[in-house]
């Protein structure tokens, strides 16, 4: 980031301009917590890392600049931008998600992280099973994951965590959803959804070809990484710790398997980025180094130093994931490009609904109690939070 | 040089001024620092705040919610309460009893007085951390041993009906060498002439510990009570290590539970709630406590 950072500087001097930036790190959860107290105290950054779970709170409350109008005069393109992550920084106001085609930017994404497959080639081979194919469905992948699992349970067919269950792969792919369209009310006991939360907990507790979820606050490393499962769907970002904890040619990627009727295989897109606080001193020098850091120069610097994660825009993209390892990281492009939504986890408040819902449906996942019983109780926490949510937004 | 003071008073006045003078660096500390937090976040709890806009004026909604609407609010007391009992109940048992080893005439036991109070000296995260790995349900060493055992292994951290029991053996680990430690003084504070004249009426060991050990050791016993208790309603580094509250909120306490609602959902107004609510429950257990003192602690110059 300072290279990135210094790289603008240089640029405005030779446009005349003298620039000194002053820099504020921290990690993920103390940098929301120092932020909060920034905003409270009236003395944010004028630039900082865009959250796309915070656009609409943000926007709503004045704490950052509508740069709709500034992007349209300075005629920054984002033609190449991927949709869905651009889409997480717009907000019509009165919405309760971002999104909207006609909402005005509130930041622009600097990355488009997408949900990933990966699978162990070495253990497909030992236990004689066929590679993934782009035909894959889950029926295919519940019985590759049965050959692939061993009696002594030291080796699992797949993973996937639970806690990524929010970020909709599975539930989107039977064609289900959390919420209605309007989000009132909650859907997350409707028939297809709970056809995908109850294949994942059949994969656990019937089958036992999953194993437990981990423990929320494991030390324990990726059952990928440590070799303890044949296949998992996590997010991109796994992908470095991978290609550096794994043999070369002992994993590749493939395309999500397809749902067996609806024949989907949704992945999600969620997007980190940068906004201009509302309280910045210097706004246009602020709004310069947003659209530099999300250009198609910015990323490509960003590509370079070996940020992991691949930059929204098209060509970086490409260009990215046509670097391996691994052999057929296309494949994620591919999938993106077929199949992707934004990720649902953007309305107002939604951090709080999920901290309510997630602990009611996921006891049945470590304790394999009744998940029917669970995603009722979710169902009525999550029509609670919902409600309480829209006095919130309203009031 | 002799000066008349225009009433008696003025000297004593003068010297209370310079002593406000000497006190007030340290009053304006506590009142800045401590006083007014505590009475801007009772403020708080009667409003919705987020850090962001302005608060808004609810009166006892945040209250009133806790008890109704309140998702998690009765279950994380419940779960602190139970991690409460557990932890000092089996911790005032396991002390005393290795206290009275201890107390006995051993070879080598200031080498076991060290061994037990050793995880005292440990920081809290280090040996938290260390837990969560003994207990990891595959590569742990406890189900490791279970294994060799021939017993099945315990999901200790990734079930909802074993986490709480790890965090509070893992509590009592921790706090067994303190409380030793002082069972132990209290032991040697009794006096000699109680056993020796019992003694001489015929009590065996049962009878001794019963009439005098236990007794004479009440005040200690009190102390320890009183002191394990606050310290269990207000734990949160443990649970925040070990569990982050998990597994689906099986191991989240009161004081986890104003973090999360403060610092994660900024939610500043019920965070506040909730803290005056522990700070009710701990004020009347306490309360409790010291109503029901005399009823079974007796003090030396009593007896």
């Amino acid at each position: 980031m300072n290279k990135i950072i210094d790289a603008w500087i240089e640029i405005q001097k030779g446009k005349g301009v003298t620039v000194e930036v002053e820099r504020q790190y921290g990690s993920w959860d103390e940098y929301w917590g120092k932020l909060q107290t920034q905003l409270a105290a009236g003395t944010p950054p004028d630039i900082g890392i865009a959250d796309y779970g915070r656009v609409v709170s943000y926007a709503r409350d004045g704490v950052i600049l509508n740069i709709e109008e500034q992007v349209n005069l300075s005629g920054f393109s984002m033609d190449k931008m991927m949709p869905a992550a651009l889409a997480q920084y717009r907000w019509k106001e009165g919405d309760f998600d971002s999104g909207n085609p006609e909402g005005d930017l509130y930041g622009l994404p600097a990355d488009a992280q997408p949900q990933v497959m990966v699978y162990n080639k070495k253990m497909f081979d030992e236990a004689g099973v066929a590679y993934p194919t782009d035909d894959w469905t889950w029926d295919d992948m519940l019985e590759a994951a049965k050959k692939l699992t061993k009696a002594d349970q030291s080796q699992y067919g797949f993973f996937l965590s639970p806690g990524l269950m929010w970020r909709g792969i599975w539930v989107n792919s039977a064609g289900g959803s959390f919420h209605t369209p309007d989000y009132k009310k909650s859907t997350i006991n409707s028939a297809e959804t709970k056809e995908a939360f109850q294949w994942l907990w059949d994969a656990i507790w019937v089958h036992k070809v999953s194993p437990l979820p981990p423990a929320p606050n494991s030390q324990a490393p990726n059952p990928f990484l440590s070799r303890q499962v044949a296949m998992t769907i996590d997010g991109v970002w796994w992908l470095t710790d991978f290609a550096n904890g794994l043999e070369p040619g002992e994993w590749d990627t493939c395309m999500f398997p397809k749902h067996p009727k609806t024949g989907k295989r949704t992945t999600t897109v969620e997007a980190d980025g940068f906004w201009i606080f509302k309280n910045a001193k210097e706004k246009d020098l602020a709004f310069d180094l947003l659209t530099f850091f999300c250009s198609e120069d910015g990323q490509k610097r960003f590509d370079a130093e070996g940020y992991l994660i691949p930059g929204n825009h098209a060509d970086v993209a490409n260009a990215w994931y046509a670097k391996t390892p691994p052999d057929n990281k296309k494949k994620i492009l591919e999938n993106i490009n077929q199949d992707s939504v934004k990720v649902d986890i953007t309305y107002y408040q939604a951090a709080t609904v999920m901290s309510v819902v997630d602990p009611i449906w996921m006891a049945a996942f470590y304790d394999g109690g009744d998940l029917g019983v669970a995603l009722e109780a979710s169902e009525a926490a999550m029509n609670a939070e919902l409600d309480k949510a829209w006095a919130s937004f309203t009031g | 040089m002799l000066k008349r003071l225009n009433f008696p008073g003025d000297m004593r006045i003068r010297e209370e001024f310079n002593a406000w003078l000497f006190v007030l660096p340290t009053a304006l500390g506590l009142l800045i620092f401590q006083l007014f937090p505590v009475l801007f976040s009772l403020y708080v709890s009667f409003t919705n705040w987020n850090l962001i806009t302005p608060p808004k004026w609810l009166g006892f909604q945040n209250y009133r919610d806790l008890f109704t609407i309140d998702p998690f609010f009765v279950s994380t007391l419940r779960n602190t309460v139970l991690y409460a009992v557990g932890t000092v109940s089996f911790s005032l048992f396991f002390a005393i009893l290795v206290a009275l080893l201890l107390n006995q005439q051993l070879k080598g036991k200031e080498f076991f007085r060290a061994v037990f109070f050793l995880p005292v000296v440990l920081p809290t995260a280090s040996a938290a951390l260390a837990w969560t790995w003994m207990y990891d349900t595959n590569a742990g060493i406890i189900n490791s041993f279970l294994k060799l055992l021939g017993l099945a292994p315990i999901p200790w951290l990734v079930n909802t009906n074993y986490a709480l029991w790890a965090l509070i053996i893992e509590a009592i680990w921790a706090s067994l060498g303190f409380n030793t430690i002082i069972f132990l003084a209290g032991l040697q504070n009794i006096s000699k002439d109680y056993y020796e004249a019992a003694s001489i009426d015929g009590a065996n060991a049962w009878q001794k510990f019963v009439n005098i050990t236990l007794p004479l050791l009440s005040p200690t016993t009190f102390f320890v009570l009183v002191t394990s208790i606050i310290n269990a309603v207000q734990i949160f580094d443990l649970p925040f290590i070990m569990t982050g509250g998990g597994p689906a909120n099986a191991t989240q306490t009161i004081v986890m539970y104003i973090y999360s609602n403060a610092f994660r959902l900024q939610r500043m107004g019920l965070a506040s709630a909730v803290g005056y609510m522990v700070f009710i429950i701990i004020l009347g257990l306490t309360y409790l406590n010291f109503k029901f003192e005399k009823k079974w602690v007796f003090y030396e110059e009593a007896v």
